[in-house]
């Protein structure tokens, strides 16, 4: 039993009757919806079409959405649903970036995810998807894939189909006939600021950059999107505030430990604690962003609770959570001067900030509906990342606290070395041509879009010009090294601001 | 019938098997994946959102005791369980923050908005002894009932004949007079029914796949028949969402499509691809007359070479000239149609008939295709929509009114069809009459009609109209000017019968206030009248217009009461379950049968089922006999079997048939009652020119301001010709700009309703307002990029009264020099805490700087308010639309009467100052545009003397003798001389 849907576009009138039947069956809400019906206005007058399409949910076979869920809240049903338990979900909206269709709301008034459940709840009794009923023109087709008699079996034999980006690798299960190119993919047809019958609905975080998207040029250029829907940007400032403190929590200890090793820097107790201290308290604010970017903070132990093995999302709580108790040990063992068991905390709490860094590159690449996040080099880039912050962090620990000269070099070496990686990174990602059109795009609303200035001036020439130019006159200076370590951390948090919200600015519908 | 709704190569079912309506057990989606269970009676009802009264089950939660949903309803044969988005969007109707939940009475100057809660007794009390006192008086046209939508079959009727009042107005002719006339010229009956799903060719000229009638029935079988290979055609100047299904979509100037129908014509007939027989026999060919032809007498095959020869005229490419549509393709549509033969369907309903004078030539042009094909009463063809629409018979129906009312059929239109219930206010100012008591049910002329400042005027004023009860489930513009606002039950809280020709078949739904049948079902209790179990005190009109009845004439020496007294406890009010129990017990072949075959009496079989199929498969019923009762006795005269002076029937192939509804009992493709009743130069289907057409656009274009004071008021005609065709005799009214129009002529085709909205009835519906809230104004990417404008700029809309402000789509989806906007958003109030409809409506300031200089000007969107339901603090649009046809000046057709919506109008960019959603009105000019309209008519009596031809259908048909004129009948209004009285 694998439940699929098939939408005839040859039978779609757009007339809208499965999106508001659905809002009926499932109290949705004002402002999101589970099933939309997307239109495209396409050709030169007089060879037009409108085209419609049925917009929702694909229950995929290789849900991503189900895979990220930390929770278990989204899970894939026997019968091929993939289903939601609201009562789990702690609206880490984790999902919403997983989900390669935009399918994924946050309900406004629980908080947590939802979507189109295919009427679970209605198959469970023996009937139809609220929408399959309504249809007038039985354009929607609901039934068992695996039953080769059933009418979604007969008609993906007899009818050539298409599914929405294929590329991302979710085996989705709702299969299109006839769809348009212009319709079926993001990007491929212009915004042009409202819609036919409607306005974009600018109290979504996320809207607004639909008219920033640059179209690409394809077979069906020209084509206006005349009716779409917005959906909210489900990552604020948290995200990005979060991986800057987590790169200056989770690497604060690297460098001092590594000077030890290579060069015999003298680590004083004090220092061990400053910096201990340190990590332990920007990894607290890295998890108060986390949950306070929650739309149910209140449920964050669910995470520890009832974790889903799969996810990045609880593996990398586990991640924060052992560095964390690792700093707080070290914090412990060096205020109590105990040396010895300080020597091996320290080196746990290296070893342990290693994966806390990077898991995110992890739980980045679960976001399926991300395209620039997919990038290979994140690990490393967060890595990058990590020596950066944490080195400029240290950088600036007054010498009074117990960084000796020779350590603020080794922050410096790391400074500048991470910083080399970082620009390697970017240049990488950002400037080498895109494997894929998403990421071309988002790659694109970051250098010459809504967040050129911040990238180019922030990330740029504050967080990259500046430290090299004066680190090129002074290393040893702490005024000059000071300075560029406050650019560099300005120069982080711009670019994470980039990375993260330009990730989120590309519309998968 | 149909128990389980399985679907083939589904285990799941599209519906719950019938066996468990009454206890329906289904998961809370709310709790789920917790299964929490909920159990529900489900009562069919129909919509009532537009006129297709599309099957509904409601769902009734057994614990709440309240409605949880709507779906379609499965046992209904005309949307077979499938609905449009209205249909569900119901619910938010019944919940809406902002109901009217209790009788309300003017409490200030009229259309100050200032209400204060009554009594219903208070209300009948007033409102019956004005109504006793006019007719006491002789005063019965002073009584008027001005519906918006109907949708009770009937009901209506028999009421005002019961008062003996000619009193019934209707929206027909901002909506549908023209297409109802051409269609009856042909047929008799005024409507089509066409048999989509046995199509091998479709012909749309309205866009059924999102809107008209009726659309979720049709666009189901439109599709099934297209599914099935058949080909469709969809002629409009904009591409709709049906034109853009269509295989082939031809997209005329506004018009012209009758020249393009014609053409099509020509090459069937040039051909030989019509079908002889079919014609020889069931179209009136002997009738024809034409460029000194007269059939009478000659053989068909010498009517044929005249026919070719009259309508050779119009060949592909002379309607490529005048429609601006490739010859080739209009050979192609041409080829489809005549390979469809007697499988050939079609429609046009508002869309080109509406919009056009002379719209009902392009009715009539359609049915000519019909005719040539075969295509009519076929499998697959079109039929007269009374062999698919069943009217029962109620128990006891009074005699019809010895009144003719002037204010509803005025003699200048006598061809109409039917009220001229646009022309009310200019009416009333020219002092034709006044209004008593009038009584506006689910209408809202201030807004859906042209001109609406001229209606704001005359029902402002207490001395044209003397009481005005708007009867409605909702707010509306309208509303405010009532001395009484009546709340009456939406679709799911009141009775009514509905029957509509959506298919080759007949059927009654039934609406019922389903709350009202729980009680009664699931609870057990005795519900009196339908107040009792809706929300508030909202009544269903059937209770209400029952006890008015009895407070006009409480003692019944006024003979009213008698028509509304209960036969079976005399001396009581008739009650729902006797007047619908008597029907379906008695009035609807076949029902009986089947609810005893389940067990039932008639009423329960439709309290619990909702609808009936009275007849399936109905074809070819002009080939039947004449019904045997009512042609006893009858004689021969000719081919005609004639009885009392009217014919019954006729005779085919030898044998007496009972034809089609026409003074010959035959397709009149040439129109005796054309040429008798004074306009015989369109006896034949012609391409007569629109008052938007290209030769009326370019002296519109060249057409100066208006005449200088003291120039006569109204100046001369434009002459417009057919090349080739006839034209109207003289010309089309000339369009006189006001001095401060500027900007480009084009033609507006303002008349298009989208699939999620139904005109102002359901603004109440916050999914629907959801998906659709703005009208912008359409134009071609060719124009915009001449006159250098985009999508989103603002632009000026000039018509001859006045101009509104609207944001520009710039689209391919439209024919060049045309621009387009939907009539169906731009709803406002004039007070930001009115609680009208806040999903769909602005906030405005209307002022009237000087006597008819009206000015409205948008002061604020849509913005989310506190209410019980969380969505209204999410609301989260504020563009409600432009209210277009407040600057859209009356214009009825001459002939048929129909408010011809289309425009010429100047297109400029926004001025400085200018603001999104800005209208300015002269509604001095609008008078002289009416009168310039009215000039061209050629008014009554016709043959006999009579007002109107009897054999056309009439709305609440008079005694014979209302027919004839009055000897002198007063010409006082025939002349353009009168000035308006305000």
């Amino acid at each position: 039993m694998r439940y699929g849907f098939v939408v005839d576009n040859r039978k779609c009138i757009g007339c809208h009757a499965c999106s508001v039947a659905c809002k009926a069956e499932n109290h949705v809400p004002l402002g999101v919806f589970r099933t939309w019906v997307k239109a495209v206005e396409v050709g030169r007058y007089p060879g037009t079409r409108r085209y419609f399409q049925v917009t929702r949910c694909n229950h995929c076979d290789n849900p991503p959405c189900v895979a990220i869920c930390p929770v278990g809240a989204m899970y894939r049903r026997r019968d091929g649903i993939v289903d939601f338990d609201a009562s789990r979900c702690i609206g880490c909206k984790a999902c919403h970036q997983a989900c390669p269709y935009d399918a994924i709301y946050t309900d406004p008034d629980r908080g947590t995810a939802a979507k189109c459940h295919y009427c679970a709840h209605r198959v469970d009794v023996g009937m139809e998807p609220a929408c399959v009923v309504a249809c007038p023109e039985h354009a929607i087709l609901a039934g068992d894939l695996d039953d080769p008699g059933s009418e979604v079996s007969q008609t993906l034999g007899r009818e050539p189909v298409r599914v929405r980006r294929p590329e991302c690798g979710t085996m989705p299960k709702l299969f299109y006939v006839a769809a348009q190119e212009a319709a079926i993919v993001p990007g491929h047809s212009r915004y042009v600021g409202s819609y036919l019958f409607a306005t974009v609905n600018s109290a979504m975080d996320g809207a607004g950059l639909h008219g920033a998207t640059l179209t690409e040029p394809s077979t069906s250029a020209g084509a206006v999107v005349a009716y779409d829907v917005e959906h909210e940007r489900p990552w604020g400032w948290q995200v990005p505030a979060y991986f800057w403190t987590k790169s200056v929590s989770t690497g604060i200890l690297v460098v001092p430990a590594l000077a030890r090793l290579f060069q015999g820097a003298k680590l004083s107790g004090r220092l061990e604690t400053v910096l201990s201290l340190a990590g332990l308290v920007f990894m607290g604010l890295t998890v108060a962003l986390l949950i306070s970017d929650l739309s149910r903070p209140g449920r964050f132990l669910n995470v520890i609770r009832m974790p889903q093995a799969r996810s990045w999302v609880a593996r990398g709580s586990f991640c924060l959570l052992t560095y964390g108790a690792l700093s707080g040990c070290l914090f412990v063992s060096s205020l109590a001067g105990a040396g010895d068991v300080s020597s091996v905390l320290l080196w746990l709490a290296v070893v342990a900030g290693v994966p806390a860094a990077v898991y995110t590159a992890f739980l980045f690449r679960q976001c399926r509906g991300r395209d620039l996040w997919q990038t290979a080099l994140l690990p490393l880039h967060l890595l990058a990342q990590s020596v950066v912050a944490s080195s400029a962090v240290l950088a600036l620990v007054p010498g009074r606290l117990g960084l000796t000269p020779e350590l603020r070099r080794a922050a410096v070496v790391g400074l500048a070395a991470g910083l080399l990686v970082h620009m390697l990174v970017v240049i990488w990602d950002l400037v080498i041509p895109h494997g894929t059109v998403g990421a071309r795009r988002a790659a694109r609303l970051v250098t010459r879009g809504p967040f050129r200035t911040t990238f180019w001036a922030g990330a740029g020439a504050v967080g990259c010009g500046v430290p090299a130019v004066l680190l090129a006159v002074s290393t040893t200076s702490a005024l000059v090294v000071g300075l560029s370590a406050a650019a560099a951390l300005v120069g982080l948090l711009a670019f994470e601001w980039c990375f993260v919200m330009a990730g989120q600015g590309v519309a998968n519908s | 019938m149909q128990e389980e709704f399985g679907r083939q190569g589904s285990q799941l079912q599209s519906h719950p098997p019938v066996a468990r309506w009454d206890d329906w057990t289904e998961y809370d989606p709310q709790a789920w994946p917790r299964r929490a269970q909920r159990h529900y009676r489900i009562v069919p009802t129909l919509c009532f959102n537009c006129e297709s009264g599309c099957g509904l089950l409601a769902y009734i939660d057994k614990e709440s005791g309240e409605i949880s949903r709507v779906e379609g309803n499965p046992l209904h044969p005309g949307n077979r369980g499938r609905v449009c988005a209205k249909g569900p969007a119901l619910l938010n109707q019944v919940q809406s923050a902002d109901r009217i939940l209790y009788p309300l009475r003017r409490n200030g100057p009229r259309g100050s908005n200032q209400w204060q809660r009554t009594t219903w007794e208070e209300v009948l009390e007033t409102l019956g002894s004005r109504v006793r006192k006019a007719i006491q008086e002789g005063r019965n046209n002073e009584v008027m009932y001005h519906v918006g939508r109907p949708g009770h079959d009937g009901y209506m009727e028999r009421v005002l004949q019961a008062w003996g009042v000619d009193g019934h107005n209707s929206h027909t002719n901002v909506c549908s007079a023209s297409a109802r006339l051409g269609y009856a010229l042909w047929q008799g009956a005024d409507r089509p029914s066409p048999d989509y799903a046995n199509a091998r060719c479709i012909l749309l000229i309205s866009a059924h796949l999102e809107a008209g009638h009726y659309f979720n029935p049709h666009a189901q079988r439109i599709m099934e028949a297209k599914t099935a290979g058949a080909a469709l055609i969809v002629i409009d100047p904009r591409l709709s969402n049906t034109a853009s299904m269509a295989d082939t979509w031809l997209s005329p100037h506004p018009g012209t499509e009758a020249a393009l129908l014609l053409a099509m014509a020509r090459e069937i007939i040039g051909s030989g691809r019509f079908d002889a027989g079919f014609m020889k026999q069931w179209v009136n060919w002997q009738d024809y007359e034409a460029d000194g032809f007269v059939a009478r007498g000659k053989s068909f095959d010498e009517f044929i070479t005249a026919l070719a020869k009259h309508y050779d005229r119009y060949t592909p490419g002379f309607a490529e000239q005048v429609c601006g549509v490739p010859a080739s393709a209009i050979t192609d549509a041409a080829a489809d149609i005549a390979a469809a033969g007697a499988r050939f369907s079609s429609h046009v309903w508002r869309a080109a008939a509406a919009g056009n004078m002379g719209g009902w030539q392009t009715a009539r042009a359609l049915v000519l295709l019909h005719a040539l094909t075969g295509s009519v009463g076929t499998p697959g063809g079109l039929s007269p929509n009374t062999w698919d629409k069943f009217v029962p018979r109620p128990a006891t129906v009074p005699p019809p009114q010895k009144q003719w009312n002037d204010l509803l059929y005025p003699p200048e239109w006598p061809l109409s069809h039917h009220e001229l219930s646009q022309l009310l206010p200019h009416f009333l100012k020219e002092g034709r009459g006044r209004l008593d008591t009038y009584f506006t049910r689910v209408f809202n002329p201030v807004w859906t009609y042209p001109d609406g400042f001229s209606w704001m005027e005359v029902l402002r004023d207490e001395d044209l109209v003397g009481v005005h009860a708007a009867l409605t489930p909702v707010w509306s513009e309208t509303a405010a000017f009532a001395d009484y606002v009546l709340p009456m039950g939406l679709a799911c809280e009141r009775h009514d019968i509905q029957s509509q020709e959506t298919h080759a078949a007949r059927w009654i739904g039934f609406r019922q206030p389903v709350l009202r049948v729980f009680a009664e079902r699931e609870r057990g209790e005795k519900v009196r009248f339908s107040y009792e179990t809706n929300p508030g005190e909202v009544w269903e009109e059937d209770e209400f217009w029952t006890a008015l009845s009895w407070h006009i004439d409480p003692d019944g020496s006024l003979g009213i009461r008698q028509w509304f007294e209960s036969q079976e406890k005399p001396g009581t009010p008739l009650g729902v379950d006797e007047y619908y129990g008597y029907i379906f017990s008695n009035s609807v072949p076949g029902l009986p049968e089947a609810a005893a075959a389940q067990g039932l009496s008639p009423l329960e079989y439709m309290r619990r089922f909702g609808a009936f199929e009275v007849a399936g498969d109905v074809y070819r019923l002009n080939g039947h006999a004449p019904p045997g009762p009512g042609v006893e006795g009858a004689v021969a005269e000719g081919d005609l079997l004639v009885k009392d002076g009217r014919a019954l029937g006729t005779v085919v192939g030898g044998r007496p048939v009972v034809g089609f509804a026409t003074p010959s009992r035959k397709l009149e493709l040439y129109s005796p009652t054309m040429r008798d009743w004074k306009w015989p130069e369109f006896a034949l289907p012609e391409y007569v020119p629109s008052h938007v057409g290209p030769e009326a656009l370019a002296a519109a274009s060249a057409a100066g301001s208006c005449p200088a004071p003291g120039q006569p008021a109204v100046p001369g005609l434009a002459q417009a010709h057919a090349p080739g065709g006839n034209s109207w005799p003289a010309g089309v009214p000339a369009v006189i700009w006001p001095p401060h129009a500027k900007g480009e002529v084009m033609a507006l085709v303002p008349i298009y309703r989208l699939p999620t909205l139904i005109h102002t009835r359901n603004d109440n519906a916050k999914w629907l307002f959801e998906i659709s809230h703005r009208n912008p104004l359409l134009m071609s990417g060719a124009d915009a990029d001449r006159m250098g404008v985009a999508t989103g700029d603002l632009v000026r809309v000039h018509t001859e009264i006045g101009w509104y402000v609207i944001a520009l789509w710039v689209t391919e989806g439209l024919r060049p020099g045309v621009v387009a906007c939907s009539h169906h958003l731009g709803r406002w109030r004039r007070d930001r805490d009115q609680p009208m409809e806040r999903w769909g409506s602005s906030v405005v300031e209307v002022t009237e700087p000087a006597p008819g200089q009206w000015m409205l000007k948008v002061k604020e969107g849509a913005r989310p308010w506190p209410s019980p339901d969380p969505d209204s603090s999410r609301l989260w649009w504020s563009d409600t639309g432009v209210h277009q046809n407040l600057a859209f000046p009356v214009h009825p057709d001459p002939v048929s009467g129909m408010q011809c919506w289309h425009q010429a109008v100047k297109v400029q960019k926004a001025l400085l100052g200018d603001g999104y959603g800005d209208v300015f009105v002269d509604t001095n000019a609008a008078h002289q545009v009416y009168l310039r309209w009215k000039d061209l008519c050629r008014p009554a009596p016709g043959p006999g003397g009579l007002r109107r031809p009897l054999w056309f259908a009439r709305v609440a048909r008079p005694a014979p003798e209302a027919y004839a004129m009055p000897a002198a009948a007063p010409s006082r209004f025939g002349s353009t001389e009168s000035a308006p009285l305000v």
